[in-house]
């Protein structure tokens, strides 16, 4: 808890900050938490795994999808098996040199096709739906900090939910600063600082928390200056903001970022392909900023989306939600290949691939191979996954 | 068990408390004139609504020079309403359903299918039928689009509005399975609209209509029961089913109690809809003149449209020019809340989770802005604490003391007492 006196001292170092002050709470955070960073990246609404991964060998694929599979001419060839889809072609240096890993085939029991229930079977690792904070919530109150995960974006996904505090959600670094009107720092302390409960005592708190975070980012922020062209839009930029907290080394462990609009029930090959588009071009250019800063041996990228789609697309040249669907990593540090192996398009169950890896397995590397951390006591069990890290 | 009704007459606090919560927010005057009065007439009065509107909105969405402006001019039309009309809890009760019944503007992009979707929202905003409601939201050209029912033909079954039917619109996760799900959209198949299709015809009329050869006539078995279901049926079921009065119910007691619902009180609701067959007049003249209701203080977040319009309403609703008023609908967006386009079909989750570290710091850019700001509009009487905060004496007042009352209001806007609701 801050008082009066701490928040004065924060403003003072939020407004010095500008002007070259030392990150001292940075670095100190930095070396509290570790030198690694794991970006967790979201594709929301359900992206279908088997347009992204294409099993362009199987026969069954092209007879479930006479309208929307990929053609075998377009596929970037990986395996004699598999290839991505032809928009992540910015990704296929990433692959050729052995720093792109697809998991296949990730699931968990008893799948749940309600985007809803399942993207929070995601958020908080686990199934049964019992709990409600979120796996990255629980892992920033075992390294016990509130700043060593964040998300970059307007709201803050259920996954970095905490009991003890609230993580913080950065729309953009630039605006991620507190300047209050000339002459009311004393008032809006002394506002603060009466006594409170309930939902009142709740933004109080955040309030707090709110000026200790931006205090911290802004101290090293400036000196970034991007290492590469990011293309248009939100995700780019988003992306852009992350490898900035990564380069100001404000301690963060965890970075989350969105990218939604994956639930491609009619249409799908136009809305998909776009979409694809966007997540590899984004990530492409965050990788090669990261190298340029000298950074990229520090950062893994781990993606996933809280389910595939129908092997048979519908009506509507879309598909509706399944179950199972595809995980990628990429980053210096990451295994490059295909991690598990395809699903049996002959063996549905219910329409669906029969999952074979728990997604819980592969958080678990992320979280012990990369982050030293406890996996078991963050994910409540024991979950083994491939090896996707070097 | 029924809620209790408040049996005193509105203190200024409860007079308070009741505009904040039905009205985004209220000037002093307008406090006063509730205090004294029975809590049931309070709220007959506020329900007893009609359809007029604003005089003078600038926006006319017919306007819009393409999709994306047409959709601009939509959100900047109902925020108009929402800060200047004469009946703010219609309009409150609209914005809970369009987080209710959601539709998105990255799918619906055709003037006449917004303008019918909201109109329909207003029309049923305290429907005496939230069946007949479910019905025509469901046939509406907007939610066809949105949740791809016109999509849906027999053979090549969508199930994407069957599910959300079920899941988020009436009786919530639960009582059905999957086979419903399925069943449901073979149900529903046939159901689809003309007209306005494609973004070139974002001006043409669109209207819903059957297409008896797409539909699939079979038998099917829903919710337990069976026969040649047509759509009505399943709609029917679904919003008719009793599970759906409390799932429905524990909404309203989100919108107008609080965040966290206390479920004794919703059964009390969900009890009154049952027995009225979702009747949502009834179930609310109840709510808003009960003792849970008066006794429920500052336990909602307001949502970043609240906020703003809360903000405009107690400082006297300033004539602000058109893009001003553009502007707020972006910055209610950038705080997490574009309107008529939540971030999925669930809507906004709302409560804690409209609170982060960036969305308080545009809290407190809109509140200096609002007051402080060279463009501030001008602040002949400064709102009294109550107004602001709901409360006689609150926390901050001493903080404000040596205060201009621009100063001051700008001080109370940003304090959690405003926030709150």
């Amino acid at each position: 808890m801050t008082n009066r006196r701490d928040f004065l001292k924060l403003s003072a170092l939020a407004a010095a900050a500008t002007t070259g002050m030392p990150g001292f709470l940075a670095r100190a955070a930095a070396q509290a938490g570790g030198s690694k960073t794991l970006v967790v990246i979201q594709l929301t609404g359900g992206n279908d795994g088997l347009n992204t991964l294409v099993p362009y060998s199987n026969g069954a694929y092209y007879a479930a999808r006479p309208t929307i599979a990929i053609p075998r001419k377009d596929v970037l060839t990986l395996t004699p098996d598999l290839g991505m889809h032809p928009a992540l072609r910015p990704l296929m240096g990433l692959w050729d040199s052995g720093r792109m890993a697809w998991m296949e085939n990730v699931g968990y029991p008893n799948p749940n096709r309600s985007h809803f229930a399942s993207m929070a079977i995601w958020h908080t690792a686990d199934p049964s739906q019992a709990q409600s904070d979120g796996w990255i919530g629980r892992l920033a109150e075992k390294i016990g900090d509130p700043f060593c995960a964040s998300n970059i974006g307007a709201a803050t996904p259920q996954a970095l939910r905490a009991s003890e505090f609230s993580l913080p959600s950065i729309d953009t670094v630039e605006n991620f600063q507190l300047k209050l009107p000339q002459g009311l720092g004393g008032a809006f302390g002394d506002m603060l600082d009466a006594a409170r409960s309930g939902e009142a005592a709740f933004l109080t708190q955040a309030t707090r928390q709110m000026m200790k975070n931006t205090a911290r980012v802004q101290a090293n922020a400036q000196k970034y200056r991007s290492g590469a062209t990011y293309p248009d839009g939100k995700f780019a930029a988003q992306l852009r903001d992350t490898a900035r907290l990564i380069a100001a080394g404000v301690g963060q462990r965890v970075l989350y970022v969105s990218l939604g609009g994956f639930d491609t029930h009619a249409g799908q090959r136009a809305e998909q392909d776009e979409l694809l588009g966007t997540l590899a071009s984004g990530l492409a250019a965050f990788h090669a900023d990261l190298e340029r800063q000298g950074l990229a041996e520090n950062v893994v990228v781990m993606g996933f989306s809280e389910f595939g789609r129908r092997v048979a697309e519908n009506g509507s040249a879309g598909t509706d939600h399944g179950k199972g669907s595809v995980m990628f990593a990429l980053g210096q540090g990451v295994r490059g290949g295909i991690h598990g192996s395809s699903p049996d398009l002959e063996d549905l169950s219910d329409g669906d691939i029969k999952y074979r890896q728990d997604f819980r397995g592969v958080y678990a590397e992320a979280l012990s191979g990369w982050l030293g951390l406890n996996a078991r006591e963050i994910l409540n069990g024991d979950f083994r996954g491939p090896g996707w890290l070097a | 068990m029924t809620l209790t009704p408040l049996t005193r007459k509105l203190t200024a606090e409860d007079a308070a408390h009741f505009l904040r919560r039905t009205a985004f927010g209220a000037t002093d005057a307008q406090i006063r004139a509730l205090v004294g009065k029975d809590a049931r007439t309070a709220a007959r009065e506020a329900l007893a609504f009609d359809q007029t509107t604003a005089p003078g909105n600038p926006f006319d969405p017919m306007q819009g020079a393409g999709p994306g402006p047409m959709i601009q001019l939509t959100r900047g039309a109902w925020l108009f309403e929402l800060v200047y009309g004469p009946h703010p809890l219609r309009e409150k009760l609209a914005l809970t359903w369009s987080n209710h019944f959601v539709v998105g503007t990255d799918k619906v992009r055709n003037v006449h299918a917004l303008a019918g979707y909201l109109g329909l929202l207003r029309r049923h905003a305290a429907t005496a039928s939230f069946e007949r409601f479910t019905l025509e939201v469901a046939q509406s050209p907007a939610m066809l689009r949105y949740l791809d029912n016109d999509q849906n033909r027999r053979g090549k079954p969508n199930e994407n509005f069957s599910r959300e039917l079920l899941e988020l619109f009436t009786t919530g996760i639960g009582p059905y399975s999957e086979e419903d799900v399925r069943e449901g959209a073979r149900a529903l198949t046939g159901w689809t609209f003309e007209g306005g299709r494609g973004n070139q015809n974002y001006l043409e009329p669109s209207r819903f209509v059957f297409l008896e050869r797409q539909h699939d006539p079979g038998r099917k078995t829903y919710l337990g029961h069976s026969g040649e279901l047509r759509g009505e049926d399943i709609v029917r079921l679904a919003a008719t089913h009793p599970r759906t009065a409390a799932f429905v119910s524990r909404k309203l007691h989100r919108a107008f109690l609080a965040d966290t619902p206390d479920e004794a009180a919703v059964q009390g609701s969900a009890e009154t809809w049952r027995r009225t067959n979702g009747n949502v007049r009834a179930v609310l003249e109840e709510l808003l003149a009960s003792e849970a209701f008066y006794a429920s203080r500052a336990r909602i977040i307001r949502s970043p449209v609240e906020y703003v319009v809360g903000a405009l309403r107690t400082l006297g609703q300033p004539k602000l020019d058109a893009k001003a008023l553009l502007n707020l609908t972006q910055t209610a967006g950038r705080m997490g809340q574009v309107l008529l386009q939540p971030e999925n079909v669930k809507g906004w989750d709302g409560g804690r989770e409209w609170i982060n570290d960036t969305t308080l710091l545009l809290r407190l850019q809109l509140a200096a802005a609002l007051t402080l700001g060279g463009k501030a509009p001008p602040l002949t009487a400064a709102p009294s604490a109550l107004a602001l905060t709901g409360l006689e004496r609150p926390p901050s007042a001493a903080a404000t003391l040596k205060l201009n009352p621009q100063q001051a209001t700008y001080l109370h806007l940003i304090s959690p007492e405003f926030q709150l609701a």
